[in-house]
């Protein structure tokens, strides 16, 4: 009896466990399951299965284009965030500074404000500067909600960075910028690379701020949207399954990348 | 012959506390010099004064000729090996060699010439395309000392490069090190704060304390005529007796230690009878035997404690009064001494005074 309750504890967590990942992947399973069947309805059973919906999803021109969009917005709002966000990091870690704590605070704040709020003061902003809405307002957002992640793993890699490494370069006659391009830089590679890839899958995912400085071109998850409105099908099934497979491809790669790089 | 480095009245202070105060110091090209102190006397701070990463409160600082005192480290002719070696971590051993010599805009057929020489230098042909976390301890110290010598330094510093390897790899290197300096013929400016170390390998040593300079001098000066209690005491063991003039006959003194008569070598002092003095006298200076020496000083003593150390025994004698005398004897010479007495000896030449600076003389 005894031995029986010593392992409770246990064995209630791993219960948690399981029922943890049922509810997770059981909905992601049943999206996945429905892309593949062969019929107009979303429901059980299945019966025939078919690929019919993932060629008519890589046929889809508007899928296509929307899938392009995305990307390419993605691709601009990292290299800015990257950008900007080593640069307050490398300023927050940098001699002499005043206020760092408040340059920090400041860098961080756009991680935590509600996604609403974040996009309905963007949209104001935009509009008192006579900007108007569509891809750069769109690029502006996503930068703006992904800096605070490159901030944070940029100064976690550089708070472990050995304070003489620039000493050394610049001992050896590299000025500030040589030393920042050829040995701080390359130090911070792999944390960088981590947030960039995490600045992508935010970009991608993003709806609410997308949805309030959008123009009339949409981005996937805008595409997405307007196909569920008009009506479920198994197209959109196939659709949101392809995202999902290559964001999570993508995640699990730079996970492995970062961590292989941290073990050197 | 003009110095390659000079210190002119160099302070640094930060806010109110003076790391180093009035420093006046020239070094001679070629030159293995050594900047040897207790911890905090400023011994770093001169150092990164001199390669560029502190500027000095006043005073100047010039090299080869030229006053540096404000321009920054990449544009100085000097190169630091750090105490952790601060070796880029994502370049080779070659790539990290190959850093200096690219940033003064070498041809690629020279750098490699000059990276595959010093890698050779150091027998570490084998290991160039290695990166730093894939080396000993020894062999990053190495790059480390071929990378700052690569692009061919007026002046070569090291800021206790020695300290972060084990006592027998600190032995070999210290003897590996000199060699590169006789080598290359390079200015080695080298900072420790174990005296032993700056004995085996410098030309001059140069005592630190509180930020100022206290003695400088060849090993064999400071270890044998030591100018203050801080060097005697710093350099080596020591016996320091405090001791009263009584008279002088020629360059011999004879002074009065604890009612015991004792002569010394005078040692360019003019002290007053009366006045107070410290005889510095070296453990291996001291003669011990069971009998009576017939001439120079001699005490006789009491056995207290015997420590046995491998080549040589360690003896604590009481000479009366409550005074000891610390003693090597080597041992061939133990084996006499069965019992408690001894005679101790030691010849007036071998031992030398210095000033009791907190007395009034
Ligand atoms: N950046 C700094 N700010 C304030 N004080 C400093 C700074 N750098 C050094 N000091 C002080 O200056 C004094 C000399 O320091 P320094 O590093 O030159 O000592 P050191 O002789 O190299 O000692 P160690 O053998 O411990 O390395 C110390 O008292 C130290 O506390
Ligand atoms: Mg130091």
């Amino acid at each position: 009896m005894r031995y029986m309750f010593a392992d409770a504890p246990r064995a209630t967590l791993t219960a948690c466990y399981w029922a943890f990942l049922l509810y997770l992947l059981l909905p992601l399973t049943l999206m996945m399951a429905m892309s593949f069947k062969d019929a107009n309805f979303i429901a059980f059973p299945i019966g025939e299965w078919t690929l019919d919906w993932y060629v008519k999803v890589m046929q889809d021109k508007q899928f296509l284009e929307a899938c392009l969009y995305s990307i390419m917005i993605a691709a601009a709002a990292t290299v800015s965030a990257t950008v900007l966000g080593t640069w307050i990091a490398m300023l927050i870690v940098a001699e002499g500074i005043r206020g760092r704590v408040v340059i920090f605070a400041l860098a961080c704040l756009p991680a935590v404000v509600p996604g609403m709020i974040s996009a309905i003061s963007l949209r104001i902003f935009v509009s008192a500067i006579d900007m108007p809405t569509g891809t750069a307002a769109i690029i502006l957002g996503h930068t703006v909600h992904a800096v605070p992640f490159v901030v944070v793993m940029a100064l976690t890699r550089l708070r472990t960075m050995p304070g003489n490494l620039v000493d050394a370069a610049r001992d050896l006659g590299a000025d500030s910028v040589v030393a920042f391009f050829r040995v701080t830089l390359p130090y911070l590679g792999p944390a960088l690379f981590g947030g960039m890839i995490f600045c992508v899958l935010l970009s991608i995912d993003d709806f609410v701020r997308t949805f309030f400085l959008g123009g009339y071109r949409p981005t996937l998850p805008m595409l997405i949207f307007a196909k569920v409105q008009g009506g479920m099908s198994p197209e959109i099934n196939a659709m949101a399954t392809l995202v999902l497979v290559v964001t999570a491809a993508v995640g699990l790669y730079a996970e492995f990348m970062t961590r292989r790089a941290r073990t050197r | 012959m003009e110095p390659v480095v000079k210190f002119d009245n160099i302070t640094k202070s930060y806010g109110s506390h003076v790391a180093v105060q009035n420093l006046n110091l020239a070094i001679e090209r070629g030159k293995f010099v050594t900047l040897l102190g207790p911890s905090g006397c400023g011994k770093s701070t001169s150092l990164r004064m001199l390669g560029g990463f502190e500027t000095p409160t006043s005073g100047r600082i010039m090299l080869g000729g030229k006053d540096v005192t404000r321009v920054p480290p990449n544009k100085r002719n000097v190169n630091i090996v750090f105490q952790d070696y601060a070796l880029f971590p994502h370049m080779s051993v070659a790539k990290n060699i190959a850093f200096g010599l690219e940033l003064k805009g070498h041809d690629r057929q020279h750098i490699h010439r000059r990276v595959s020489e010093l890698l050779e230098l150091v027998q570490l042909q084998d290991y160039s395309a290695r990166l730093p976390s894939e080396l000993s301890g020894g062999q990053r110290q190495r790059v480390a000392l071929m990378r700052a010598l690569a692009p061919d330094p007026e002046v070569l510093l090291l800021d206790e490069p020695l300290s972060a390897l084990d006592a027998k790899l600190r032995q070999q290197m210290q003897i590996e090190l000199k060699s590169i300096q006789e080598k290359t013929g390079k200015t080695f400016i080298f900072v420790t704060h174990d005296q032993e170390e700056a004995l085996t390998m410098s030309d001059t040593i140069v005592v630190m304390n509180k930020g100022r300079i206290e003695q400088m001098g060849d090993p064999d000066t400071l270890y044998g005529k030591p100018g203050s209690v801080f060097v005697a005491n710093f350099i080596g063991e020591t016996n320091l007796l405090r001791s009263t003039m009584v008279g002088t006959e020629g360059d011999v003194v004879t002074l009065d230690w604890n009612g015991i008569t004792i002569k010394a070598d005078q040692g360019g002092l003019a002290p007053k009878v009366g006045g107070h003095l410290y005889v510095v006298l070296r453990p291996e200076a001291i003669h011990c035997s069971a009998a009576e020496p017939t001439s120079g000083n001699r005490i006789k003593g009491k056995i207290r404690q015997r420590v046995f150390k491998g080549n040589h025994t360690s003896l604590m004698i009481e000479v009366g009064g409550g005074a000891t005398l610390n003693a090597l004897v080597h041992p061939s010479d133990v084996g006499q001494l069965n019992g408690e007495d001894v005679w101790v000896g030691w010849k007036p030449e071998t031992a030398t005074v210095i000033p009791d600076r907190h007395a009034h003389n």
